[in-house]
């Protein structure tokens, strides 16, 4: 369908459309970390010529002999603008908007594309990135019309936001540790009941804010996680477990007023706020995108259960998670490339938010959880994912040894300078970055 | 009302007995801001809070995500128990101090102007399109629960606390008024989004008429008056499962709609009338109004039209 070696220029053109220039980096990002590899970085040494047809006719699936001549009423028009029809003021950069593009245009990359081209490429991407992205909402049920698709789509970029903490640091006297043991008992009662993985996500994640904006002593840890599985459930669930039942499971150690209590203290403290961004949700909407295997998707849910285990990765954005946890499965897996997949692939990680120092810590972290996870048998998430159901994904023999498949992360430095240009591309879509990778 | 360290509000006036309990300004003692202060007992079993209880409220704040301008803040929520039995759920919501009831009563004389109308029109429309996406239904949309802030921004309020309220409170003798309700409502069939797009269009009318546009006093009642102004609808039209039939009411031969909203424009005829269908199905939807060319319209060619209808009205 589409020349290989045209990928990582198309790349560019559709981070060029989503994130208003400053695609270079993202192409060069997306390459080192996996996220394009097996393919050339950028291949600059085709004529301009040669390469506005091919990915003009990919991106509007229009026959080759189309190739020289735009479509009737797709005629170029420069200044002119594509907007999604407009619900109420639109503040998210995703659009194309007039700063974006004047934007673009100023950048270095105008000297090898023809500028002529320019908006057509912007529109005939942005529609396919559209079309990729309103598909995978579709199929995951993440919008009940396609016509909301983008919107939602847009929502849930933004949103991500709200879910990564500013520091891994917990209140006192808890420690990463902790922490651990408590949500690995929480994910085996959680498979217990026989919940949704989504009532999981939701449980960490309510648990990880209520650790930190409400006062628990140590005694009462466990209280405050069943509680967060509780409302988690009472969320989610068709069939919520009886207080006595969770009581009964933490051996009586605390009487249902107790729980209750919690229970009011929770909603109070997190201000009935149950929202929640999951990661799951947008590995599976990448993995999508990205037409991953079914191996491919089992492994990645693995490796990113485990990351509710670590503490340290409560700073990441879900993107960021799910891009990390889907390089890393790859690189596992090892499953041999094919053009049209890796097409995908590069489609969706267009979608990828954030460094590649990020990417490779997140892997690094996961790698580490994955390795510790095979000593330790008794780990929830472990045996979950070794049924056959799963694809025996968490035995997989390349897990016990999967951080020598990595690049060591601080080996380079010229990953700062890409840091720097990454930032701006992080405040376009919101303001405030929780992004650890300045403290580095 | 108990009140704690955790509840740093205090109380200033009682504002309204709504339809679900008393609404209270009040103060919040931090910041000295007015806000508006509804509660709902809800009854907790062994089992906690209804998990309806936290579905709705969650949305609720999951709403609050979007900050939309058409929409009342919703800045804070506290639970606290009452009893072994009862929690005292209360939203605190942002205060504004008018309605479009009060807003339209304050308009002087020849009311407001067709661009006035056709500016809260949408700011309605964009709120309550917004909620209709987020699947929240106001289900009790009426002049009094339109807030309007000084500088003539519309906010919606009390959507979503139909559901809340209605699941716990469904033997509070409560009256609710009966003239924005659709036919689907008072028929007892059932119903979804559209109820509100009948109300939305009988405020388009009151906006003209500075009265409402149906004023029945009774279910029976208001049926009447709206088949008096909409037509009877068909056989075919009426719904299958509900007790009322057809033939209980007098097939009226119904002048147009323009004889009881006099100013109206052509368009803004067919708008209304498409907000006045009988069939919620074939009712228009909120973005659909918003886009009807009514509201399209250009602003300098209606600011001309009111100031001519403005003069011609003593």
């Amino acid at each position: 369908m589409l020349h290989p070696s045209l990928l990582p220029l198309l790349l560019k053109k559709v981070a060029a459309v989503v994130w208003g220039g400053n695609s270079w980096s993202s192409a060069v990002i997306m390459a080192r970390t996996g996220f394009c590899d097996s393919k050339p970085l950028l291949d600059l040494h085709k004529k301009a010529e040669e390469r506005r047809p091919a990915l003009r006719a990919w991106a509007n699936s229009s026959e080759p002999k189309d190739r020289r001549h735009p479509p009737e009423g797709e005629e170029p028009r420069r200044g002119q603008k594509v907007e999604p029809e407009c619900k109420w003021e639109r503040r998210l950069p995703v659009s194309i908007k007039e700063g974006n593009i004047t934007g673009y245009y100023e950048s270095d990359l105008t000297a090898w594309v023809g500028l002529s081209y320019e908006l057509l490429y912007h529109q005939g991407l942005e529609s396919l990135l559209r079309r990729e992205v309103e598909k995978a909402m579709e199929k995951l049920d993440l919008t009940w019309d396609r016509a909301c698709a983008w919107d939602m789509f847009e929502h849930m970029m933004k949103n991500q936001y709200r879910n990564a903490f500013a520091s891994a640091e917990l209140p006192r006297p808890f420690t990463d540790t902790t922490r651990a043991v408590l949500v690995d008992w929480l994910i085996q009662v959680h498979e217990m009941l026989h919940f949704q993985d989504e009532t999981l996500y939701l449980a960490i994640s309510l648990m990880n804010r209520g650790l930190r904006q409400i006062k628990v002593s140590t005694v009462n840890l466990q209280l405050l996680g069943v509680v967060c599985l509780f409302l988690a459930a009472k969320k989610e669930e068709c069939l919520v477990p009886e207080v006595s039942e969770l009581c009964y499971l933490m051996d009586n150690g605390y009487t249902k007023k107790q729980l209750l209590r919690m229970e009011r203290r929770v909603l109070s403290g997190l201000q009935f706020d149950l929202s929640h961004c999951s990661p799951l949700d947008f590995l599976l909407f990448t993995a999508s995108i990205a037409r991953c295997s079914a191996k491919v998707v089992w492994m990645a849910r693995y490796l990113l259960e485990l990351s509710l285990l670590e503490g340290e990765c409560v700073v990441y954005l879900p993107m960021q998670l799910a891009g990390a946890v889907l390089c890393l499965a790859r690189r596992v897996l090892q499953e041999p490339p094919t053009p049209d997949g890796d097409a995908a692939w590069c489609i969706a990680s267009i979608i990828y938010i954030g460094s590649e120092t990020t990417l490779l810590r997140i892997m690094h972290i996961l790698a580490g959880a994955a390795a510790k996870a095979h000593g330790q048998e008794n780990r929830g998430t472990f045996v979950k994912y070794s049924s056959a159901l799963t694809m025996h994904v968490s035995s997989h023999p390349v897990l016990q040894n999967v951080s020598c498949l990595l690049p060591a992360y601080l080996k380079w430095p010229e990953s700062l300078v890409v840091l720097a240009s990454h930032e701006k591309i992080a405040e376009a879509w919101v303001p405030q970055r929780l992004d650890e990778d300045l403290k580095l | 009302m108990a009140q704690g360290a955790s509840f740093p509000y205090e109380e200033v006036a009682e504002i309204g007995g709504g339809a679900y309990g008393t609404v209270y300004k009040a103060r919040d003692t931090e910041s000295g801001k007015f806000v508006a202060l509804k509660s709902v007992r809800v009854q907790t079993d062994q089992d906690g809070l209804p998990i309806s209880t936290v579905r709705e409220v969650a949305l609720l704040k999951r709403l609050e995500q979007f900050d939309h301008p058409n929409v009342v803040r919703l800045m804070d929520v506290c639970a606290i128990q009452r009893t072994d039995s009862e929690t005292k759920v209360t939203l605190v919501f942002e205060h504004v101090d008018q309605d479009l009831k009060t807003y339209l009563e304050k308009a002087p004389a020849p009311g407001l102007s067709q661009d006035r109308i056709k500016d809260l029109m949408r700011q309605l429309l964009c709120g309550l399109g917004f909620l209709h996406s987020n699947r929240v239904m106001h289900r009790d949309l009426k002049p009094e629960n339109v807030l309007v802030t000084s500088g003539g921004q519309v906010k919606l309020a009390d959507f979503g606390l139909a559901r809340i309220y209605s699941c716990h409170m469904a033997l509070t003798p409560v009256v609710v008024t009966l003239w924005y309700r659709p036919p689907e409502v008072l028929l007892g069939s059932s119903y979804a989004t559209p109820v509100d797009i009948w109300s939305t269009g009988c405020i388009f009318a009151e906006m003209f008429r500075r009265k409402p546009l149906f004023c029945g006093e009774s279910e029976m009642d208001q049926l009447g008056k709206i088949f008096q102004v909409i037509g009877l609808p068909s056989e075919e039209e009426w719904p299958k499962d509900v007790t009322i039939t057809r033939k209980q009411f007098l097939p009226p031969n119904h002048p147009p709609i323009t004889n009881f909203v006099p100013e109206l424009s052509e368009q803004g005829a067919e708008l209304l009338l498409e907000m006045l269908t009988f069939d919620p199905l074939q009712r228009i939807s909120a973005l659909n109004a918003l886009e009807h060319e009514y509201l399209k319209e250009e602003e300098t060619a209606d600011t001309e039209g009111s100031t001519r209808e403005g003069d011609a009205i003593p």
